[in-house]
């Protein structure tokens, strides 16, 4: 490498180094400036910090849009589509950082931010490789992040107890992934995607081989909360901050998708065996084919027992993984991120609803939001929007990101060999109505609880849900100004 | 000596390995016996009084002038206290964890012999191939880090084994202080080794052989003050002796150790010592070479006169150790921590950036 | 002398194997010292096989980081959470059981694989710490940047968790 070379580094990456940069300012601003003011001012000027930083490497990104780049062995590959989903992500964080507005469940709220923009430098490398070095490393800034994020109210034992949790999990699960990334290198002498799948075809049946890809699907099962991975997501969703609940219900999701799509899709292309009906070959199509059975019939069944409604949103989140599985299993990365990135918009939105209710009645159950009509007209559209798109009714955009999912997976093979697990997708989709109508039963058809008053959330907060509610509605009205940009 | 020449290489590596292990062993060992007479004199003058002055063989009052004069001195005190330490009932408290309790002495014995190892102590001797270091690695300095690092254990479960609070206390004590400081030592040679290009230690005094005006400690005085400091820290020796600082502990992690295995932690003290004077010799006063600048020796005359400046060298460290220790009253714990993590590693940081710097501005 | 590597890597694995079974399993004693002692050994029988490999820097880093500060911060925590009650705990019969089978599938998979595997050729490996380097600031440049995140993260979740709230 000569200087020439690290100056391009430098300048292809200029959108992740503001975004540490975002990092630095904010815990020093934090520590130095603010340390007398109140939590809710310095959570709002963390906040603005992290919204400036992060529009000035949004607009970096969109100025750099047309940039296509693959340096040093695969650690960095950047094409329009990598910095689109960069863009997503840098969105969602953006609205995660003001829910650490609503409500104080921390003094410490500099750091928090900072580690959501630290969280989301890691999906934004992550999304940007095809390496797998660069692949876990990434992977594990964002999980560290959210781990310590889980485990911020520790004025709350359900916080400790989820951050317990999804540590022990996903420190296995990273184990796991390690090790099957260990054998794929063992296998074909190389960790860069495009090497792997020249070499690796030559293994396809081979035990080694099966062994690498059950472990890489396996650590990938829990980030994305698929069954049988999914026990930490319940109690993660549950104990965790509203904020960071809610961004490892989106920009975490859309980070995983993208890479155990361009994992499977680009660096074991070969070696994908077939899921389809009656013609089962071993294969890591077979094994996503189970994963994805798995957590849509479990997510939904369970999520029809619950009464919290951030565990119905766990389980809704193990189903929609299992949705989502399906698009890669189509093989189509349009849907696979179509699919994700409305899920995380839509999810963010919720989470953000449930954190102002949370906020101001103290009440974390389905019941908690009777007659919310009432108490706040603008939170209960919004949240009918988001939950009617996790149903997937159209014109919003869970109907086409299902639509897309779906029909990807129906195209693959010949005589629509998967037909069995679109089938099985869409008979979950009609059991889940029934858990999300129960919802919105709550909101719009049950009485006004005695003594319960207006809920507001701060004016910000007010307008980036209303403004997600309608990136929801445009985006499933027409799909195309979305997903254009995805292919 | 003409027939060792008509051996294979690999026999002759052998046996001079072997010799050279036995050397330094017998050098170090007697070295840390008289440590502690030093430390005793050098005590007893700080504080106006004779110090060790009675001891001595019978015969020895036969010489005349030298032999009473040898005995004021003490030399003959450390062959007593050594006695000593066999002949004492060697108690083993009866709550104490017992395999622990006896490996203990020995883990903290060990790692300070094994980094004098990789620690250049002479140029050649002989011929040029014969480099008088016992094992020449090319990751010297990381080997006895690692080394160093082991050394706690022997204090940890020192303190572990005597299942009683003041030890206990002790060895928490000395594991917390120990990993912080190392931490500190580290980055403090990050920078010497930027400028030297090399891990390996003999590079290091090669890159210093031209005399004074080129040893380290001019060029990177910050990192000197650094690490001389750690490893006063590392060594447990006062003003950073919390590990066993007496007026609060009792005796800390050895307090439940008699004769011969309270003899081991003693000895291993010292030895660290001269473990950490050795590498500071290395590392920032020119290794084996002469103030004049020296060339590796070509004479078994001159080898050994490099070997005995390095001794010299050495000694004089010590002796700003045992200095130290009746100079300056002991820290508190928290003060210890705070010099460690929030002054010595951000300046051992800021130095390393700007050496790097500098070797980036001025290198080619 | 390919024979006295050969020798030597056999008794460095051995101990690595022998040393981790007492790690998890010692049948003299449940005191959990004694297993993080273990897995010190571990450590080092590992770092023995790295300098078989010619990979020295990563021997010495591997003794001077895990058996050197994890493991000592390890026993740290454990003396000081004095887990007695652990001591007391019988087996459990069904775990046993379970984690056999599952070591004897795992391990059954693994034989196969590797009996079926053809070794890869030979590639020359410089683990010395001139050209570790060199790769770590060329090739490798941007994970080993993103690990400075990583600890950052590290050290800011550290801190912020382990000090007590103040009410």
């Amino acid at each position: 490498m000569t200087n020439g070379d690290y100056y391009q580094l430098l300048k292809l990456l200029a959108p992740e180094w503001t975004v540490v940069g975002t990092v630095l300012a904010i815990l020093f601003a934090d520590l130095q400036f603010w340390r007398n003011r109140s939590v809710a001012w310095r959570s709002a000027g963390a906040a603005s910090i992290l919204s400036l930083g992060f529009a000035a490497a949004a607009g970096l990104l969109i100025w750099k849009r047309a940039v296509t780049a693959d340096l040093l062995g695969g650690t960095l590959v950047l094409s329009p589509t990598s910095q689109y989903v960069k863009l997503a992500l840098l969105g969602l964080a953006i609205v995660t950082a003001w829910l650490c507005t609503e409500g104080e469940f921390t003094k410490h709220v500099g750091e928090f931010v900072a580690l959501i923009a630290l969280a989301t430098a890691g999906m934004m490398f992550l999304v940007s490789t095809e390496n797998l070095l660069m692949v876990f490393v990434a992977l594990e800034l964002v999980s560290l992040s959210l781990y310590v994020m889980t485990a911020f109210n520790k004025r709350s034992p359900r916080s400790a107890e989820a951050a317990l949790k999804y540590f022990l999990f996903g420190g296995m699960a990273a184990a796991f992934t390690l090790f099957g990334f260990s054998f794929l290198y063992g296998l074909t002498g190389s960790i860069h995607l495009p090497t792997i799948a020249a070499k690796i075809s030559w293994h396809a049946g081979d035990p080694l081989t099966l062994v690498a890809i059950v472990l890489v699907v396996a650590g990938f099962g829990f980030k994305i909360a698929a069954v049988p991975f999914h026990l930490w997501a319940p109690d993660a969703y549950e104990g965790a901050p509203a904020p960071a609940a809610a961004f490892i219900a989106s920009g975490s999701k859309v980070a995983s998708f993208f890479v155990l799509g361009k994992l499977l899709s680009v660096g074991l292309p070969g070696v994908g065996g077939s899921g389809a009906w009656k013609a089962f070959s071993p294969g890591w199509l077979a094994v996503v084919a189970i994963l994805a059975t798995a957590s849509m019939i479990f997510g939904n069944l369970a999520a029809l027992a619950q009464s919290s409604l951030r565990r119905l949103l766990a389980y809704s989140a193990i189903a929609h993984a299992g949705y989502a599985l399906l698009a890669i299993i189509g093989g189509s990365q349009p849907a696979l991120l179509y699919y994700a990135i409305t899920y995380a918009v839509t999810s963010v939105g919720i989470f953000g609803v449930v954190a102002v209710v949370e906020n101001r009645t103290g009440n974390e159950d389905i019941a908690g939001l009777a007659g919310l009509r009432e108490r706040s007209f603008l939170l209960s559209v919004a949240l009918s929007v988001f939950v009617l798109s996790l149903a997937g009714v159209p014109p919003l955009a869970g109907f086409f990101g299902k639509f897309y999912a779906f029909a990807a997976a129906a195209k693959l093979g010949s005589s629509l060999g998967y037909w069995w697990l679109v089938a099985l997708a869409l008979g979950a989709s009609c059991v889940s109505l029934f858990y999300y109508l129960q919802v919105l039963k709550q909101v719009w058809v049950a009485p006004v609880p005695e003594g319960q008053g207006k809920v507001a959330g701060g004016w910000v907060v007010s307008i980036l849900l209303a403004l997600l509610a309608l990136a929801v509605l445009v985006t499933g009205a027409a799909p195309e100004l979305l997903i254009r940009f995805l292919k | 000596m003409d027939s060792i020449k008509y051996l294979d290489p690999t026999t002759q590596f052998v046996l001079f390995s072997i010799l050279k292990v036995m050397l330094v062993f017998a050098v170090a060992m007697t070295g840390v016996a008289y440590s502690v007479l030093v430390e005793r004199k050098v005590s007893a003058w700080i504080q106006d009084r004779p110090g060790p002055n009675r001891v001595a063989p019978f015969f020895v009052e036969f010489i005349p002038v030298i032999g009473p004069w040898l005995t004021r001195l003490g030399i003959f005190q450390p062959m007593a206290d050594g006695l000593k330490s066999f002949l004492k009932e060697d108690f083993t408290p009866s709550y104490v964890r017992k395999v622990y309790f006896w490996l203990a002495p020995a883990i903290a014995c060990v790692p300070s012999l094994m980094t004098l190892a990789v620690i250049p102590f002479g140029s050649t001797l002989g011929n040029a191939a014969n480099k008088m270091v016992i094992a020449d690695l090319n990751v010297g300095i990381l080997y006895s880090f690692g080394i160093v690092s082991l050394g706690v254990y022997g204090i940890v479960l020192a303190g572990y084994a005597a299942n009683s609070k003041y030890p206990f206390l002790g060895g928490i004590r000395s594991s917390a202080q120990m990993i912080s400081y190392e931490i500190a030592m580290g980055m403090s040679v990050v920078a010497v080794f930027l400028l030297v290009g090399d891990l390996n230690l003999s590079s290091v005094v090669d890159y210093q052989r031209g005399g004074l005006h080129q040893w380290l400690i001019w060029k990177q005085p910050l990192a000197f003050v650094i690490f001389m400091i750690a490893a006063f820290a590392e060594t447990n020796r006062l003003p950073f002796d919390l590990p066993e600082s007496e007026t609060e502990l009792v005796g800390g992690y050895h307090t439940e150790y008699s004769s011969m295995k309270f003899a081991l932690f003693f000895m291993g003290e010292y030895a660290a010592m001269i473990a950490a004077s050795g590498m500071m010799v290395t590392l920032f006063l020119g290794g084996w070479s002469s103030p004049f600048g020296s060339e590796p020796a070509g004479t078994i005359l001159g080898g050994l006169v490099h070997i005995g400046w390095f001794l010299a060298k050495v000694a004089a460290l010590m002796v700003v150790f045992i200095w130290t220790r009746w100079m300056l009253p002991r820290f508190r714990y928290d003060q210890l921590m705070d010099l460690g993590w929030r002054r010595f590693i951000p300046l051992a940081l800021a130095n390393i950036l700007v050496t790097a710097l500098i070797v980036a501005f001025t290198h080619k | 002398m390919p024979a006295l590597t050969d020798l030597l890597f056999y008794g460095f694995a051995g101990l690595a194997l022998l040393f981790g079974f007492l790690c998890v399993a010692n049948p003299l004693s449940r005191n959990p010292v004694t297993s993080a002692m273990f897995l010190v050994l571990t450590i080092c029988s590992l770092a023995g096989l790295f300098v078989l490999l010619n990979a020295f820097f990563l021997a010495a880093v591997q003794v001077l980081v895990y058996a050197g500060a994890v493991m000592v911060l390890f026993l740290f925590v454990i003396m000081l959470l004095d887990l007695k009650e652990e001591e007391r705990r019988k087996l459990n019969k069904v775990a046993l059981g379970a984690g056999t089978v599952a070591v004897a599938v795992i391990a059954g998979i693994l034989i196969r694989a590797v009996t079926s595997a053809k070794p890869a050729a030979d590639k020359l490996v410089e683990g010395t710490t001139k050209p570790l380097g060199r790769i770590l600031f060329t090739e490798y440049l941007l994970p080993f940047e993103i690990l400075s995140l990583l600890l950052l993260v590290a050290m800011v979740g550290v801190i912020l968790l382990s000090k007590k709230e103040l009410k």
